[in-house]
């Protein structure tokens, strides 16, 4: 069975395509913002995705940067994970698929999954700190509502990069095996 | 490696070639090299068979254990 016969893994491919573009251009959306607030601090009432976090950005510039920097890291580790999605659709090769590169790139997902998950833990909570200060964060909410599945996800992902790591540990026995 | 495959001995000793021997066990000469230069993991009976027919040797003559320490 060869990749391109199977039709589950190219439309895999090409939703994982869309969903690249998409959080690149909401990352580059997000670190457009962020430049130009530095320089004019009145855009902070429209952000992406028309953020208002100017009430925060006047009462502390500090919360407004680390919750800013927050969802920053987020989005773009959210992008670089597709990224490494798309790299292990583009390598992987159904008839020997149990080599180091794909082994690699795996464990790669899985590390890249968890820094998502532990860091939107964390933003979470740094949020509902700021809001029992009075701070609205409401808006904020939806660029870390998924931190346990994240979590969840980075160690089911571990458990089967462990499992291709012994795999590719078999198969290359088995390689050398005359 | 404890075991050494000593199949060049062998081969210089039958006077055959490599490109000789892998016909006829039916092995690649990639992985007769492999097996040739030490790199083998394991090696299958079928296919120790194979070579000790062919070089008219017993397996002893093809495979021998060295102790690491001695080494």
């Amino acid at each position: 069975m060869s990749k391109n016969e199977n039709f589950v893994f190219q439309a895999l491919h090409v939703i994982a395509w869309v969903i690249f573009v998409g959080l690149c251009i909401e990352t580059g959306g997000l670190v457009v913002n962020f430049i130009v607030s530095l320089y004019k601090p009145a855009f902070v009432q429209n952000l992406y995705q028309k953020l208002d976090l100017s009430e925060m950005y006047q009462r502390s510039e500090w919360a407004y940067f680390s919750m800013y920097t927050f969802i920053l890291t987020i989005s773009v580790l959210k992008a670089y994970l597709f990224y490494l999605l798309i790299q292990l659709l583009d390598k992987l090769d159904l008839s020997n698929p149990f080599n180091s590169l794909v082994s690699e790139r795996i464990s790669k997902i899985a590390n890249c999954t968890f820094s998502i998950g532990i860091l939107s833990f964390i933003a979470h909570q740094t949020a509902q700190n700021l809001q029992h200060r009075d701070y609205v964060i409401d808006s904020l909410d939806q660029f870390w509502v998924d931190s346990e599945a994240f979590i969840l996800m980075s160690a089911i992902i571990y458990v089967i990069a462990t499992i291709f790591k012994k795999g590719v540990e078999i198969q290359t026995e088995n390689d050398l095996t005359i | 490696m404890p075991i050494i495959v000593n199949l060049d001995v062998m081969m210089a000793r039958r006077k055959m070639s490599l490109n000789e021997l892998s016909e006829k066990v039916d092995l690649t000469l990639s992985n007769l090299s492999i097996l040739k230069t030490g790199k083998a993991k394991a090696i299958r009976f079928s296919t120790l068979e194979a070579i000790c027919k062919a070089l008219n040797c017993q397996p002893g003559d093809i495979l021998e254990y060295v102790d690491d320490s001695e080494s």
